[in-house]
């Protein structure tokens, strides 16, 4: 219960100053480095959510209302906790709900909408990876409340996930009922066998100065006093543990949080100082473009987020640790769109993500052998095991029922993850993890590959019955970018298998034996490559996308726009299916990847060609169309790109991003800055830059690492602002 | 406490019958009182309107009766801002002005009218009319979900199914009201995007429109608004058709409503944004 005052409300808010005990940091104030919510809209509490989410690769957790709303779904994730129940296809675990807290005065619980919100604003400081929330409240009886509270997941220590929340009755004195108990078990076990512990601890600081609150103030049962204008604080730090990296993870949670809030000042310091160091490391700072700098930043923070490189038996799902939408699961998006990020700015969590494909390779064997192929064919979706979780169908909202064949028929996954690995150890120079897993990674794909190609009365091997990245076309033959990549990964496998066995013959030997390599195995890969079918029509200079793909319908996509749905769902499945609408890069998908291997003539004519036809359904698809626009120099269009791939998430009337963050989508928009603006290229294993800058951007700079150096670049050179140098530290 | 209302016009036509079965149904999920008011140049004596009425005339039984002379559309809304009804249930058109979209009446009963108002196609006849499956087309704005209350409310109260249609098409841009949900621009993986979709699109229009146990389904169509609206209602056999409306009715405005006006076959509940 709450003593009101008797004077008015209004003159005593205007006579409080506040206290000293504020939160233990303080909020980015420049707005490059933040995202602000003003006000409250009830039905963006999903996407919010999801884009104010805060992780550090251990744990993600939703910004989601801590005392709730009608539209809150707050979650947190642990990075490889799944649970597959019989009958069910497996997702990430949402943990006990451990940011919940609301406090209730005089009977009435503080709510938003509910009484009269004074001031209401959410940040993502993306500079410190802390979620900042002011909230300034007036109840029905006057009652002025000022909340202000952060909330992170600490990068120092990812076992921690840390609340901070102060209340200044401005108005009024009395006495608030607190209830911040946890929703959900504090320990529990998945049904694939993990037990998750969460162990929490809370502080109040106040005018009685710093204790710690019974379980019944926590709870509700007991009241706080609050004093007219005086601040009071309460931390709360919880620590998570699994099963799966600690014997004992209840105890273990426990004495860490003990620890922990006894410190809460260094935690806040170290979580801070880990970020900055990761800023320092991957900021990219673009000069004369807001929008374009916020959104660069976006997609670096919530990388970063969800990146661990203590941990290589997890990767990163296609929402991240955001949201529930695709269950965590893995996709090509990881090793072809997010990968690229990490090997120049983040290498240590590049490593444990090609390590991930390489510890599933025991599930991507068992899947060939399935299929009737040797080597391995790789999960599309892929969740702990690598076991192949794709769904087999789909009840659409018009009330059919779409067959899933992906998991089966989209195969390009299986030279996606070579290349993943081969262009992390061609940028690091990690030797060690190619002569002890990367080599087996490629070998194994090309094995699949060469098994999977079927010599035909032409000459050339063929591979009939896939799916390409566009995926408007089910069960094609000789797909353009399968059989480009497959080829590339037979040749790449030659070449690596040669390289190892002359520069470290004892682990080629020892790996030749375990895998039972014929010595004139890497001479077949060899073989089939050079006889592929690869579409490729020298008379036009064009790769036909798939066999039959030049006589479907053409249909001009400019008669659609604008248009909010996909293609396939205004065209219907059946037509599109007979037309030459794509759904997202998949011939400019191969030019981008093999750009070296490609004369520009081919790259420009092929662009041209299936840039009209793209519908653009993936969210994968515009960055890839930025990257290859800007460095075939149609900088405007590739600026268009660049802004419609930056709003997937960022756009606020779009719902796309209630389910969690596109991390793929992130991945491509740092792609198209730094590899397709700033042009930066590998030639001769030195960094070159071929830059193309939007008009609007004075300036791109960043760094990146290049075989265990960092490098620096600020662009344009041209203009005597530009700069080039190696960085000794 | 008074029951609530439904308010009832009748012109006397046989056209004008249609409304009753439908007002009846009505009447008994929400538990409401009919009002039945005929407006005409003369004041029409009770037996003459059980003439009238023929083979609904039990209807007279259980409910008010008003007789009042004058110009019907202005009377019908003078006596609705009096009694204050919870919706005001009429024939689409009567029997002096067949083949209109809208009788002069109805029309203005819909435009002006500050309740919700459904308009009943004379070709039903009088059969009974049961509520089984209410179908609410939603343009995916938090706008469209807080018109829709009373058309989830009287779902509840009659059990029924709600059907929640939403109608993609070409040349529609981007709605630019902030916590819309539209078709998803990009589905990346089918397999996730339209579980999560249609989940998404419940949970949003629930947040806004309470929804409780109602069992409801999702459903998503491309194509001329009105043209699939109706397609699928005749497919899923709804019993009533629910359009939020913003009150514009001047072309090029109001295409939607005024193309399933036009064709619905069964009642349709226009509730104001």
């Amino acid at each position: 219960m709450v003593d009101a005052f008797n004077a008015s409300p209004e003159l005593l808010a205007r006579q409080v100053s506040f206290h000293s005990m504020e939160l233990p940091a303080a909020p980015t104030s420049d707005l490059e480095w933040i995202l602000v919510e003003e006000g409250f809209t009830l039905a963006r509490e999903h996407d919010l959510e999801s884009l104010f989410a805060i992780g550090n690769g251990y744990a993600g957790s939703r910004g989601s209302l801590s005392e709730g709303s009608a539209l809150s779904a707050p979650a947190t994730f642990l990075a490889g906790v799944f649970d597959s129940q019989p009958g069910s296809l497996p997702g990430l675990v949402a943990t006990a709900d451990w940011s919940r807290l609301s406090a209730i005065i005089d009977g009435q619980p503080l709510r938003l909408n509910q009484g009269d919100d004074l001031e209401h604003r959410r940040i993502l400081d993306m500079r410190q990876a802390i979620l900042w929330r002011e909230w300034r409240h007036q109840d029905e009886a006057g009652r002025i409340m000022r909340l202000r509270t952060l909330r992170f997941a600490s990068l120092a220590d990812r076992h921690l996930l840390v609340q901070c929340v102060t209340v200044t009755p401005e108005n009024f004195g009395g006495r608030a009922f607190i209830d911040a108990a946890l929703i959900g078990p504090k320990v529990e076990v998945t049904a694939s066998g993990t037990t998750v512990a969460m162990a929490v601890a809370h502080r109040v600081v106040n005018h009685a100065g710093r204790w710690t609150p019974s379980a019944e103030l926590i709870a509700g049962r007991e009241s706080l006093e609050l004093r007219l204008g005086e601040t009071c604080r309460l931390d709360r730090i919880v620590a998570l543990h699994t099963s799966r990296d600690t014997v004992n993870p209840r105890e273990t949670a426990d004495r860490h949080v003990e620890r922990a809030i006894e410190d809460l000042t260094r935690v806040v310091d170290e979580h801070r100082g880990a970020w900055l160091a990761r800023w320092k490391a991957s900021d990219l700072r673009i000069e004369g473009d807001l929008a374009a700098q916020r959104a660069l930043r976006f997609a670096i923070y919530h990388l970063s987020s969800a990146a661990n490189p203590r941990d290589d038996r997890v990767s990163i799902g296609a929402r991240g640790l955001s949201g529930t939408a695709y269950k965590g699961h893995v996709f090509w998006d990881t090793d072809i769109f997010m990968l690229p990020f990490f090997i120049f700015a983040y290498p240590e969590a590049a490593r444990a993500l090609v390590m991930y494909r390489y510890h599933t390779l025991p599930a991507a064997r068992a899947k060939a052998a399935g299929f009737g192929y040797r080597g391995a064919f790789f999960a599309w979706e892929s969740a702990d095991s690598g076991e192949d979780v794709t769904p087999r169908f789909v009840a659409a909202p018009d009330g059919q029922v779409i067959p899933i064949l992906t998991g089966e028929l989209e195969q390009h996954i299986t030279s996606d993850v070579a290349f993943g690995a081969w262009n992390y150890w061609q940028a690091t120079g990690d030797d060690r993890f190619l002569v002890e897993a990367g080599t087996e990674i490629l070998i194994e794909t090309a094995r699949f590959w060469a098994s999977r190609a079927k010599r035909e009365g032409d000459g050339l091997y063929h591979i009939r019955g896939v799916i390409g990245p566009d995926e408007y076309h089910e069960t094609v033959d000789d797909n353009a970018y399968t059989n480009g990549m497959a080829q590339w990964n037979l040749e790449i496998a030659t070449e690596i298998a040669n390289f190892v066995a002359q520069r470290w013959p004892g682990p080629w030997q020892a790996l030749s034996r375990r895998l039972a390599i014929e010595p004139e195995e890497p001479r077949r890969w060899q073989q089939v490559a050079r006889d592929f079918y690869t579409g490729f029509d020298q008379r036009t200079g064009l790769f036909e996308q798939f066999r039959g793909y030049f006589g479907l319908e053409e249909i001009d996509l400019t008669a659609f726009g604008p248009r909010t749905a996909p293609m396939d769902v205004l065209l219907g499945r059946e037509r599109i299916q007979k037309s030459k609408v794509i759904k997202q890069p998949d011939v400019v998908m191969l030019i981008y990847l093999l750009w070296d291997r490609i004369p520009p003539e081919v790259r420009k004519a092929n662009f041209d060609y299936y840039e009209p036809r793209c519908g653009h359904g993936s969210s994968l698809s515009p960055a890839i169309h930025a990257l290859v626009a800007a460095r075939l120099g149609y900088t405007a269009m590739a600026e268009r790109y660049f802004r419609q791939a930056s709003e997937i998430d960022l756009s606020d009337n779009m719902g796309s991003a209630a389910g969690g963050i596109h991390a793929a989508a992130l991945g491509g928009l740092w792609q198209a800055a730094v590899l397709g603006f700033a042009g930066l290229q590998f030639e001769g294993g030195r960094p070159e830059y071929h830059a193309n800058l939007p008009p609007s951007w004075r300036s791109l700079s960043t760094r990146f690492q290049w075989h265990g150096q960092w490098h620096e670049f600020a662009l344009p050179e041209e203009a005597g602002t530009g700069k080039r140098r190696i960085i000794h530290e | 406490m008074n029951n609530p209302v439904i308010l009832v016009p009748f012109d006397g036509s046989k056209q004008a019958l249609a409304a009753l079965p439908v007002a009846k149904a009505l009447s008994e999920i929400e538990q409401a009182d009919l009002h039945i008011l005929h407006v005409g140049e003369r004041v029409m004596a009770a037996k003459e309107l059980r003439n009238r009425l023929g083979d609904q005339s039990s209807i007279l039984d259980c409910l008010t009766i008003d007789v009042r002379a004058g110009t019907p559309a202005i009377k019908i809304l003078q006596v609705a801002e009096g009694i204050k009804p919870k919706m005001v249930v009429l024939c689409r058109h009567s029997g002096t002005e067949p083949g209109k979209m809208l009788g002069r009446t109805a029309m203005k009963v819909l435009r002006d009218a500050r309740c919700p108002v459904v308009l009943v196609p004379p070709e039903r006849g009088t059969r009974s009319w049961h509520l089984q499956r209410v179908m609410v087309p939603h343009d995916g704005t938090p706008t469209t979900s807080a018109a829709l209350l009373p058309a989830a409310e009287l779902a509840k109260d009659g059990d029924a199914q709600l059907l929640v249609v939403h109608v993609t098409g070409i040349k529609a841009a981007p709605t630019k009201e902030p916590g819309s949900l539209t078709t998803p621009r990009y589905v990346d993986q089918p397999q996730h995007e339209w579980p999560s979709w249609a989940e998404e699109f419940v949970k949003r229009l629930a947040c806004i429109c309470p929804l409780g146990h109602l069992q409801v389904r999702m459903l998503l169509a491309h194509g001329d608004t009105a043209s699939e609206i109706l397609r699928l209602a005749e497919r899923q056999s709804a019993d009533l058709i629910v359009l939020a409306w913003r009150g514009k009715w001047e072309p090029p405005r109001a295409a939607t409503i005024k193309g399933i006006l036009r064709e619905a076959y069964c009642p349709v509940m226009v509730v104001r944004t």
